[in-house]
């Protein structure tokens, strides 16, 4: 008998993950979160969202925009995987330094799901993404609703993380006392969830770069990956330098 | 005879909850019968609004509309959701779903009990002959007030899941930012609703679909 799991059942898995049932303490050590569903599901959910994000292109026939639909549905997900590909060694290390007793495995298996909650998300906020798309023209404005739409995911998936770590620390074995709000291991908790969070940006955001065009400006040309030209970082301070010298000099 | 009793002696009771507040929660009506109720009552005041300036001519204009406002508000629904869906479970709220979506499709229903209890309102008016631009303001006030009333109603409505988690203060807000940051573009590409006389009636309008909030933006700032 194989254990491959159905559609039903890994729709059970993900309705489960998302009502936070399959992250409390007991199943994250031992191992009863599913990866093997769970690791598909980000696959599938990025997709979706990276479809929806494409409707941008296909609405302003774009040249190359059915291409870069099938694009995206790659390049989201992976935008996901890939900054954890990068970041999980040093994650696992900082939660060994720190004293948080997550075991390999069991922190890999907390930040797929977190990835997951996240994709779900977004996923379930793109149908209105979809409606402004196809009505929309400016750039501008669908480039801020991307962002409102993935922020918002990512700050409640945040969230998700955050208490499924806090529920780790109380239900630690080596701690038998119950965890007071200025205890030890509650600071360590929140010590490592604010290294992990600005690991985790500071490479997506560079990923992100790395793997643009998402969304494609009009007019440009949509190619898989644009050539490889400096950093998030050095783009973000050049803008702001340029507003700077532009407001200094308002003759130039 | 009974079936009718069964929708209209609700409605009654949906707007008493919001004056009288809710004593039990048990009151709010069911899901069903909010459903059939924005379903029957909404294109009245959809028909009484396209009756505009009517003549021969423009006789399509309050079948349009009596059409499109259904739809209005079952479409921006339906699109927010799944968002608001998948953040109720996250948050660990999936229990009180029911009992809040109860809250919201009833408020909804408020909402249009309201304005087709205003339609007699709008048709006195138009019979004194306003112009286009008065009618598209008493529009603008009709909606405005029943979405007061909605708004009440949907609070008291709200009130015991709230006592029950303060995460639904969150729900409740996200509901309403997206339903109207939503309802309003779906309200602008829907358009006309009134029509402006001399053009012939038609669903949509020719013109290719735009962005509600870019026409306000570049009203206010021409250059951008």
């Amino acid at each position: 008998m194989s254990n491959v799991p159905t559609r039903a059942s890994a729709i059970v898995a993900l309705d489960e993950l998302l009502r936070g049932k399959l992250t409390s303490a007991a199943q994250v050590r031992s191992g009863t979160t599913p990866v093997r569903i769970f690791g598909p599901w980000a696959l599938a959910l990025g997709a979706i969202h990276g479809s929806f994000i494409a409707w941008y292109a296909i609405a302003n026939n774009s040249p190359g925009a059915w291409r870069h639909l099938f694009y995206l549905m790659i390049k989201l997900p992976a935008l996901f995987l890939l900054t954890l590909f990068v970041t999980f060694p040093s994650l696992y290390v900082f939660n060994a330094l720190m004293g948080c007793g997550l075991r390999f495995r069991a922190t890999l298996r907390l930040l797929i799901a977190t990835i997951v909650v996240n994709l779900a998300l977004a996923a379930s906020l793109g149908p209105i993404l979809a409606f402004f798309t196809v009505s929309t023209t400016s750039y501008t404005f669908i480039v801020l609703l991307n962002v409102a739409i993935l922020g918002l995911a990512g700050i409640v998936s945040i969230a998700f993380l955050l208490r499924t770590l806090m529920n780790l620390q109380q239900d630690s074995p080596s701690d038998s006392t119950p965890v007071s709000t200025e205890s030890p291991a509650r600071n360590a908790v929140g010590g490592m969830f604010f290294i992990w969070i600005l690991t985790y940006a500071l490479v997506g955001s560079q990923m992100g770069w790395l793997l643009r065009p998402f969304i494609g400006y009009p007019g440009q040309e949509l190619t898989f990956l644009r050539p490889r030209s400096g950093s998030f970082v050095e783009s973000v301070w050049n803008i702001t330098a340029g507003q700077a010298n532009a407001s200094s000099n308002p003759r130039r | 005879m009974k079936s009718i009793q069964t929708l209209v002696l609700p409605a009654g009771d949906v707007l008493r909850q919001g004056i009288e507040g809710l004593r039990d929660p048990r009151q709010v009506p069911s899901l069903r019968w909010s459903l059939a109720c924005i379903a029957i009552v909404s294109p009245i005041y959809g028909f009484a609004m396209g009756s505009f300036n009517l003549d021969l001519s423009r006789t399509l204009y309050p079948l349009f509309s009596a059409c499109k406002l259904p739809i209005m508000i079952f479409a921006t629904s339906l699109l927010c959701l799944p968002g608001y869906f998948a953040l109720s479970t996250v948050l660990g709220l999936r229990n009180d779903l029911h009992a809040a979506l109860r809250a919201i499709v009833s408020s909804q229903a408020a909402f249009t009990l309201t304005l087709a209890s205003l339609a007699t309102f709008t048709l006195f008016l138009y019979a004194n002959g306003i112009t286009h631009r008065a009618a598209i303001l008493v529009n603008g006030f009709m909606f405005l007030v029943a979405t007061a009333v909605a708004q009440a109603i949907l609070r008291k409505h709200y009130a015991p899941l709230l006592a029950r988690s303060r995460k639904h203060a969150f729900m409740l807000c996200y509901w309403l930012v997206a339903y109207v940051f939503v309802g309003v573009q779906m309200g602008w590409m829907l358009r006309p609703f009134i029509g402006t006389p001399g053009i012939p009636p038609t669903f949509f309008r020719a013109e290719p679909f735009s962005n509600a909030y870019i026409v306000v933006l570049r009203l206010i700032f021409p250059g951008s």
